[in-house]
Order: structure tokens, then C-alpha cells, then sequence
């Protein structure tokens, strides 16, 4: 073997590809280094006076013809970020170039000079990524629609539930429309200034009849998420409909304090009402031996950074400062919770009831339902030690709208 | 002079119509109080001689109601009619009718006929 210069050792031991043409001798190979002959399985002595027509394929050879021409042409460098080579032994191999023009100043001749880099590893790796990512915002995606299941599910099993006593209020207005049949087939006398009154009244009951069961079709509807601006009066009327009959059932005293102006909340009512339902149903069980069963519903409007000072400090993530909120407050005079209990009452599945009597899902859907609409749901005893205060405080402003919602869910399930 | 009847339920739409039909159909003297913490009160001004009560009620429910009746001397003997959707109209049989010393059972919702016949049954001859 020749003994080799200097220069040549010195390339040959370096970790990137060069390799030269002679443009004025139709762009023969005049330098290979030993890298060059790792990357393109070539050898130099094959290489060496020949062109890139020889070597590789004509669709490779004519694009890096036009690339040496251009740099040529610029006099200057050009980068290649990523170019593609067939080789014998690797298959594709991926390369990042550069190219620069230099002139021999022996032979006055033109040379493209180029080093490469062999980055195949990376781009595998890379496409790698792409690819696990890809996978990961599907997983993600199906496990965000089978949390929507989970919450359709939660819903139809306590329309099971509701169904009963909806029923029962279905059945007074139906017993109120009989009853002014019965009056009405016994005979009229044209004078009788009762019956005006008697169509009045069954009038009335055909659209009670008609509200309640609309309420429980419209709830019971699995619709993807959709939130508009909301007055919570309207919720609480709706949500007192269908649980109407569990809460005259216990003689439960409701009472509802929703203050004036009070600004509309961003929500998907279906959802929120299947919220307000798991919490009125668990207050009414709570007070199951209650001899006085009261309900109180109370709402009003905050400035966020209130309501941490009014809680001692308590941190917000899905707040600032300045958010005005909606505090939503179902309170009960129930048996409370039991100290041990505290940290798992949301837990899935964690129940105190009864087998049969509870699934002990209410609580971990509501909190889901309300963490996607941006909101904060806890559950606590009252200071006064009389029963639990189930507290949710629900953004008003819009611009936490539709857009946020996939990504919330998504991080929601990260976590 | 028409046998007396007090109708004590929370709606006053139904109270309205069942009053209405009781005048019309069993010549009664009808009246409605809709607030269950005030029926014992009621009942002692208007002496009624029947007494229908719903059994769910908010505040106060029909039976607490009517231990209160049953603590009055004045009001003890009145038969009282409950009305309660609590009980299947199935369950009770087929129209039946379940009775336990003054107070008559029935399912919610109330067949007129079968009022108007239990009302002509407990009360005495008007
Ligand atoms: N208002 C309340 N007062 C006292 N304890 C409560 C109250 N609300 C909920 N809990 C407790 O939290 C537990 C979990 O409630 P959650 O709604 O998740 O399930 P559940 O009511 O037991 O069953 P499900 O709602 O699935 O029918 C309850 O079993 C009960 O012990
Ligand atoms: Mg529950």
C-alpha cells in the first residue's frame, strides 16, 4: 500500500464523508475518504475517475449534477439539509451535504468539494417519534371518547333512577287532565264558570305533563360537548324537575338563593344538569335521617382571587386572579362526611352505600364534567358541622371556549 | 245540609279540579288547603266531615298530618282519605281500596268514581 500524505490520513480518519469532483473533467470523482466509503459502500478505487452516472442510479446522478452545478454557479456554499442515496449494503441512506466550489490552483480546474454527514440514525429515530406521537393522539382521542362513554353511561344509570319518580310526576298532571274530563263528560251547564278554568288547568297540565318529559328526553340525549352561555336559573328549574319527586318523596324543604345578575355560565347543559342531579340525589340521601330535611341551592358571583381568600389560600390551577366566577353551593343538613372519608369521596367507585343503592361513580363523572367545562367541584362538611357543602365554581367568560376543551380533556387523562 | 270535605294537597291546580267535581258530582262542601302545616288549623274551623289528604308532601307529609287529626279530640273520628302515588293502583288490586281504622288508602291518580264511592261509603248520610 502507498504511503499516504499527511492531508489524506487526516481525512480518512475523519468522522464525515468528503469526497470531490473535477467539473472540468465531467465531474470525476478525484477525492473519496475512507467515510465516504463506509456511507456509500463504495470503494475509492472504484470511485476514483469515475462520475455519478457510474455509481449510482441516473435519477440520483441527475439531481446531484444540477446541486454541483448551482453551487457552481453561486461561487459559494450550499447546505443540503437532507439528501438520499442508495447503497448496496444499508439500503437508503440519508445525508445531510454541504457543498463548496474550490478551485485547484495546480490545474486551474473546477471541484465541488462535499462533506457528509450520515444522518439516517436521526431521521429513523425522528420518523420514530412521528410516529409514536401519532399513536399517542389516537390513544389519547379514544380515551377521551371512552370518558365520554363513561359519562354517558354514569348519565343512564341515574336516568334509571330518576325515571320513577318522573313518572310519578308525569302522574299528577295526567290525574289533573282526568279530572277535568270526569268534569267535563258529566254534563255542562252553559252557565257554569268553572269550566273556563277547567281548560285553563288541563291546559296547563298537558305542558307540565310535556316540560317534565321533554326534560328527561333532552337529558338523557348524548350529544359531543357542547357548552353556550347558560343562566343557572334555568339549570336549577330543569334539574328540579326531574328530581322533584326524590325530594317531595323525603319532604326536603328546597330553597334557592341565586342572586341578582347573575352572569351567564359557558356550559353544556345536558352535562351540568347530570352534575346538579349527582349532587342534589347525594344531599337527599344524605338527609335520609334527617328529620328535616333542607336544601339549600345558593349562587353567586365572585372575583377569583375572593374566593382563594375566603378559602384560606387554596389553589386555583384552571383560575387566575381576576376570573370572575360563579359559586355554586348545594348545601344539606345530611349526616356529613365521615373524616376517613374525605380524600377518596372521589375516587371511582368509592361509595358508603348500600350494594345496589350507590355505583359510587357520581362524584368522579360530576368532577370530570365540570373540569372539562373549566370548572372546580370539591365537597366538604359544613363549618357549623350540620351536614356537606358541595361547592362548584364555574367560569363565565367565553374565551375559554370550544377550542380548549380537547386539550383539557386530553391533559385531564395525562395526569 | 252537604257533608263537608277537606281536600289538603300541595297542588292547588288539582285541589282546584278535585273540589270542582266533588260540588258537581257528590253535592259537597268543599274546601282546599294547600299548605300542609296548616291543615290541623283548617280543620278545626271547618269541621269537615271527610278528610283527603295527599301523603307526599313537602313540609309536612300526610302521615304526620295525620297524626296530628288523630291527637284532636275534635278531629279523631273524621274519616280521612290518603291519596299517595306511593302505591301502585296494581299493587293495591284492581280498584281496591286498603283500610285501617278511620283511613282509606288510595292510589294516586285518584279515580274520580271510586273517591265519590269510598267519600258516599265513610261519610254518614248526607
Ligand atoms: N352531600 C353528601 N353528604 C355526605 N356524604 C356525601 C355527600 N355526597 C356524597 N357523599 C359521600 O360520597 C360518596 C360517593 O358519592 P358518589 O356520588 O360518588 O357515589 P354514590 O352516591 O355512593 O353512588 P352513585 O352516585 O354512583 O349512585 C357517597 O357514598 C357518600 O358517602
Ligand atoms: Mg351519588
Amino acid at each position: 500500500m502507498q504511503k499516504q500524505s499527511l492531508v489524506e490520513s487526516v481525512l480518512d480518519n475523519l468522522p464525515v464523508a468528503v469526497f470531490a469532483k473535477d467539473a472540468t473533467d465531467d465531474f470525476k470523482f478525484v477525492l473519496w475518504n475512507k467515510k465516504q466509503e463506509e456511507i456509500t459502500s463504495l470503494r475509492a478505487v472504484k470511485a476514483l475517475g469515475n462520475d455519478d452516472y457510474d455509481l449510482f442510479s441516473e435519477e440520483s446522478a441527475n439531481y446531484f449534477r444540477s446541486v454541483d452545478k448551482a453551487v457552481l454557479k453561486r461561487g459559494k456554499l450550499l447546505k443540503v439539509p437532507e439528501e438520499i442515496i442508495d447503497t448496496k449494503h444499508r439500503g437508503e441512506v440519508h445525508l445531510r451535504t454541504v457543498k463548496l466550489p474550490v478551485k485547484d490552483e495546480k490545474t486551474g480546474h473546477d471541484l465541488v468539494v462535499g462533506i457528509s454527514e450520515d444522518i439516517t440514525e436521526q431521521v429513523q429515530s425522528l420518523r420514530q417519534l412521528e410516529h409514536l406521537n401519532k399513536n399517542l393522539v389516537k390513544t389519547n382521542k379514544e380515551l377521551a371518547d371512552t370518558q365520554m362513554q363513561l359519562i354517558q353511561a354514569e348519565k343512564l344509570e341515574s336516568i334509571g333512577r330518576l325515571a320513577a319518580g318522573v313518572a310519578h310526576e308525569v302522574k299528577n298532571p295526567l290525574a289533573m287532565i282526568l279530572l277535568g274530563v270526569d268534569y267535563l263528560s258529566r254534563g255542562i251547564d252553559p252557565d257554569d264558570g268553572n269550566v273556563e278554568t277547567i281548560l285553563t288547568q288541563m291546559r296547563e297540565a298537558v305542558e307540565r305533563a310535556d316540560r317534565i318529559v321533554r326534560g328527561l328526553v333532552d337529558f338523557s340525549s348524548q350529544r359531543a360537548l357542547s357548552r353556550e352561555p347558560v343562566k343557572l336559573d334555568l339549570v336549577i328549574e330543569e334539574v328540579l324537575l326531574l328530581v322533584r319527586h326524590e325530594l317531595t318523596r323525603t319532604t326536603t324543604n328546597v330553597v334557592i338563593d341565586i342572586e341578582d345578575n347573575l352572569p351567564h355560565v359557558f356550559l353544556d347543559m345536558s352535562k351540568f344538569e347530570q352534575v346538579m342531579i349527582n349532587l342534589v340525589i347525594n344531599a337527599v340521601h344524605a338527609m335520609h335521617d334527617t328529620p328535616r330535611g333542607e336544601l339549600l341551592i345558593r349562587g353567586r358571583s365572585e372575583r377569583i382571587k375572593d374566593v382563594i381568600k375566603n378559602q384560606g389560600a387554596r389553589k386555583f390551577e384552571v383560575f387566575r386572579e381576576g376570573d370572575r366566577v360563579v359559586i355554586l353551593d348545594i348545601i344539606d343538613n345530611g349526616s356529613g362526611i365521615e373524616k376517613g372519608d374525605v380524600s377518596r369521596l372521589f375516587d371511582p367507585f368509592f361509595t358508603t352505600k348500600a350494594t345496589g343503592h350507590g355505583t359510587g361513580l357520581g362524584l368522579s363523572v360530576a368532577k370530570k364534567i365540570v373540569a372539562l367545562h373549566g370548572g372546580n367541584l370539591t365537597l366538604e362538611n359544613r363549618e357549623d358541622g350540620k351536614g356537606a357543602r358541595a361547592r362548584l365554581i364555574l367560569p363565565t367568560e367565553i374565551d375559554t371556549g370550544k377550542v380548549s376543551l380537547v386539550p383539557k380533556l386530553l391533559k385531564e387523562i395525562d395526569t | 245540609m252537604a257533608n263537608k270535605v277537606l281536600l289538603v294537597d300541595d297542588e292547588a291546580g288539582f285541589t282546584q279540579l278535585l273540589k270542582m267535581n266533588l260540588e258537581k258530582s257528590g253535592g259537597y262542601e268543599v274546601m282546599i288547603e294547600n299548605d300542609s302545616t296548616q291543615a290541623l288549623a283548617t280543620a278545626l274551623s271547618f269541621q269537615p266531615d271527610a278528610i283527603v289528604l295527599d301523603v307526599v308532601m313537602p313540609g309536612m307529609d300526610g302521615g304526620d298530618v295525620q297524626a296530628q287529626l288523630q291527637q284532636s279530640p275534635r278531629l279523631s273520628k273524621v274519616p280521612v282519605v290518603m291519596l299517595t302515588a306511593l302505591v301502585d293502583s296494581a299493587e293495591l288490586s284492581e280498584g281496591a281500596v286498603a283500610q285501617a281504622g278511620t283511613t282509606t288508602v288510595l292510589p294516586k291518580p285518584v279515580d274520580l268514581n271510586l273517591l265519590l264511592r269510598v267519600l258516599e261509603e265513610v261519610l254518614p248520610e248526607g
